[in-house]
């Protein structure tokens, strides 16, 4: 008898195709991460400027909406919480700054070693 | 059932993931457009059974091409599904003020974003 709670099985080729797209756009998942990298030094320093803040908060933004569809969604937990950081803080203290500098190294890591 | 649907997103890589997954698990047809403005022209242009629509977009945002797909009759009675990645409940509140049909959040599951979209709209 079969369940209506049973997952729903994958079509053949969704992963791989999934995967295709991964390493198209991971160039471009980097480069978001290494926007937020680039942040930290001024933002630490509290001389972000409102133009950097707006593109700190969209690449973080834009990770945390599609990392977890890729099947990383601890890399979207980290982003949001990145983003609200950033967006939060005008006068950032040193465990934000701790914190912020922690999501960028720990994105990378998920980012660069998803399989 | 396939249905013909309307992904509009400025990001190539959550419209490639939406596409593939609309297309690959659920066999829909999918058109897709790159800004609000081009939406708006895919949308008259291919008559879609429902438009996927992000909020956050330069130039004409979701919010302003969701307006304007309304004031259009001839894409004022398509469904739209707003596609976001704000979580907090008062931007889910303007959302919702809007008049959209449904509100999804990313990241989607590509293997049940159809279901989710069949499911909002009341589609069997």
């Amino acid at each position: 008898m079969s369940s209506n709670t049973e997952p729903n099985p994958e079509p053949p080729g969704l992963a791989e195709a999934l995967n295709r797209l991964w390493r198209q756009f991971l160039p471009q998942m980097l480069e978001r991460v290494t926007v937020l990298d680039c942040a930290i030094g001024p933002f630490a320093a509290g001389v972000l400027t409102e133009e950097q803040r707006e593109e700190v908060n969209a690449a973080a933004h834009k990770l945390a909406g599609i990392l977890g569809s890729f099947g990383l969604p601890d890399g979207t937990i980290l982003a949001r919480e990145a983003e609200s950081i950033f967006a939060a803080s005008s006068e950032p203290n040193a465990i934000a700054v701790a914190r912020v500098a922690r999501i960028v190294i720990d994105l990378r890591f998920l980012i660069q070693n998803r399989r | 059932m396939s249905h013909h649907i309307l992904i509009i997103d400025d990001e190539d890589d959550i419209r490639e993931v939406a596409a593939l997954s609309l297309e690959t698990v659920a066999g829909w047809d999918v058109v897709t457009a790159n800004s609000g403005a081009q939406g708006l022209l895919r949308a008259v242009e291919h008559q879609p059974d429902a438009i996927l629509l992000d909020v956050m977009m330069p130039g004409m945002d979701g919010p302003t091409t969701f307006r304007e797909l309304r004031k259009n009759p001839a894409t004022a009675r398509i469904p739209v599904v707003l596609l976001t990645a704000k979580v907090q409940s008062n931007d889910q509140r303007r959302f919702a003020d809007l008049g959209v049909n449904a509100i999804l959040f990313k990241p989607f599951d590509p293997l049940t974003l159809a279901q989710q979209i069949s499911d909002a709209l009341g589609w069997k």
